[in-house]
């Protein structure tokens, strides 16, 4: 279970990629007030202008500068993206790792659920939900980690099950550990691998249910998002715009799944062992 | 052949579906009625038919009586009247669900055959320059999404191209029929078709290439090999055969969520299956048919589901004994 996942990306080249890739972004979001050269809310008359020194990427159907919505759409994504991701991890670890200590009718209650939550499709239920109540960014991000954790819950307990057989942990036990010492001290510390890779696929849902509920509208106003920008770009497609307006965007937003995609897939072995060597072999 | 456990997991889906789309519209502050058939029905409302509303709902009635009201409606198989289109949702949803099982439906076995094809040749090369290039190109295809395509489909076919038609599933008023009305429908299908065959293509080819690397190392490849069996063979009956699986169940579960998984295509290319309807109940705040939409997703899910399980053991033997 001694895996070090850091040499498991560095000797990837597509992990590689996919690291640059992120960093990228994320600079790209943390920096976009000081790259942004406008407002990205202000509303000119200068509407769907084409690209020039002035507006980079041109401008939209109500003249805000698409370049620095560019910007700050990544921050949008990226910030549902690692919120969610962390939360359905944190849910994951908890419920995992609390089935398969405590196990009996609390393991077999948890477990149906998670079973009966990973067959139903998410993006019905956050629709449902958002037909009634317009979700704030906040809202958002706690539905999709409510209705992302349980596939990364059941990895989670299957590793937490076999690691609670090993020596040091029986050992710990007849010292008198309760189940939360043995959680944090023993088995938290063991999954590490397990978790950022279950992190890195929640975010990359995350990343792309974003985009997707807001180019469906569902969105938080107060924010600028990937999936709106397309939405809207979707509306002027019979005009040239689209070069600098849906193009760049839906690049940003592929780029940035693609670079998780890369990232996951590196770190893979770490679940999925029989794959290592699949590239050399 | 069918376990207990799995019945459990799909009571407990169902009841929680069945729950969220009672008790959603009843928690919401305000005017129930309007909560639960949304902003057409008050313009509609006279007092005769809200107090048969009413009375259908149990509305005046606790919580749990309205629930069993709501319970009886369903076994009747009354999803609801939307009155934004003035119709019984079933009606409408069923006048919809064609389009959608169309263009699912072909870009499923589209995607699943060429994904498993892809993924035997890739997988039966690995390491090499070809299944590097394939699996990059797959991967970095996989983080397109399925409405980004859509619309790149549409911008360079037609709108540059102007080859194609941009929306909607046939031509309006064009009086076409026979094979005039079918080439017609094929027009209107190829873009949305291409854009959800390529969303979803690199599952099918990812889940193929990983089986195909460990069925390789399988003892009873290598006394196949020893026989003197040709290649193709090999790949394709020996490897190729027991790499399906993963692909099967990820089909049938994909199968299930036929009613979801064009939604966003079809509002691209403003295709008119059960996602455009969704997309317009959305905007319109049509409760009726949402929640309608919501029962059918759910009881795809859980057919198509049932359905993985129970062929499951005729697939692979092997899974027979694990009962």
């Amino acid at each position: 279970m001694h895996i070090d996942i850091k040499k498991e990306i560095k000797e990837s080249g597509p992990g590689k990629a996919g690291l640059l890739i992120l960093l990228v972004m994320i600079a790209l979001a943390l920096l976009a007030p000081v790259l942004a050269r406008y407002n990205p809310f202000l509303q000119t008359a200068d509407s769907l202008l084409p690209p020039s020194w002035e507006h980079w990427l041109g401008t939209n159907h109500v003249g805000q500068d698409i370049w620095s919505r560019l910007l700050f759409g990544a921050r949008t994504s990226l910030l549902v993206g690692f919120g969610v991701g962390f939360l359905s991890t944190l849910l994951s670890t908890i419920f995992g790792i609390s089935s398969a200590l405590v196990g009996g009718l609390y393991d077999k209650v948890v477990m149906r659920i998670v079973d009966a939550f990973i067959v139903i499709p998410a993006v019905i239920i956050v629709i449902l939900v958002a037909a009634y109540i317009r979700p704030s960014i906040l809202v958002l991000i706690m539905l999709l980690a409510l209705l992302s954790w349980q596939g990364g819950a059941r990895v989670v307990r299957a590793q937490a099950l076999s690691l609670k057989e090993r020596g040091h942990v029986a050992a710990a036990r007849s010292f008198g550990a309760n189940h939360f010492y043995i959680a944090w001290r023993h088995i938290v510390p063991d999954l590490g691998p397990i978790l950022l890779v279950d992190f890195i696929y929640g975010v990359r849902r995350a990343v792309f249910m974003e985009a997707g509920l807001a180019f469906l509208g569902i969105t938080d106003p107060t924010m600028v998002s990937w999936g709106m920008m397309m939405r809207d770009a979707l509306r002027f497609s019979y005009l040239n715009v689209w070069q600098w307006w849906l193009v760049p965007t839906g690049v940003a937003l592929s780029l940035t799944i693609i670079g998780l995609t890369f990232l996951a897939y590196a770190a893979e072995p770490v679940i999925e062992p029989r794959l290592r060597g699949a590239e050399v072999a | 052949m069918f376990s207990k456990r799995s019945i459990i997991t799909y009571a407990i889906a169902f009841a929680f579906i069945i729950t969220l789309n009672f008790l959603l519209p009843r928690m919401m502050p305000g005017d129930p009625l309007m909560a639960i058939y949304g902003n057409e029905a008050l313009i509609a409302m006279t007092p005769q038919l809200k107090a048969e509303l009413v009375e259908r709902f149990a509305l005046d009635k606790p919580l749990w009586q309205q629930f069993g009201a709501y319970l009886l409606a369903l076994f009747r198989g009354e999803l609801g009247y939307s009155y934004y289109y003035n119709a019984p949702v079933l009606t409408v949803i069923l006048g919809r669900l064609p389009w959608t099982l169309l263009l699912v439906g072909t870009s499923l076995v589209l995607s699943t055959l060429l994904g498993i094809v892809l993924g035997i040749e890739s997988g039966w090369r690995r390491g090499s320059r070809t299944d590097r290039i394939m699996l990059t190109g797959l991967m970095s295809l996989n983080g397109f999404p399925d409405f980004f395509l859509g619309m790149l489909l549409l911008i360079i076919f037609g709108v540059t191209l102007g080859i194609l038609p941009l929306a909607g599933a046939l031509t309006p008023y064009s009086g076409l029929s026979g094979p005039a009305l079918v080439l017609d429908v094929l027009k209107h299908l190829v873009l949305p078709m291409t854009a959800l065959t390529l969303a979803h293509l690199s599952s099918g080819y990812l889940l193929t290439r990983n089986t195909m690397i460990t069925v390789l190392k399988e003892p009873y490849m290598l006394t196949a090999r020893a026989k003197g069996l040709s290649p193709r063979i090999l790949k394709y009956r020996h490897a190729g055969r027991n790499s399906m699986l993963p692909v099967v169940t990820r089909t049938g579960i994909w199968v299930g969520r036929v009613v979801t998984g064009a939604l966003f295509v079809e509002l691209v290319f403003a295709y008119p299956g059960v996602g455009y309807l969704t997309y317009e109940a959305l905007l319109t705040r049509d409760y009726p048919v949402i929640q309608g939409v919501f029962l059918l997703v759910a009881i795809s899910v859980l057919a198509a589901n049932f359905i993985v399980d129970l062929s499951y053991p005729k697939l692979d033997p092997r899974v027979a004994y694990a009962y």
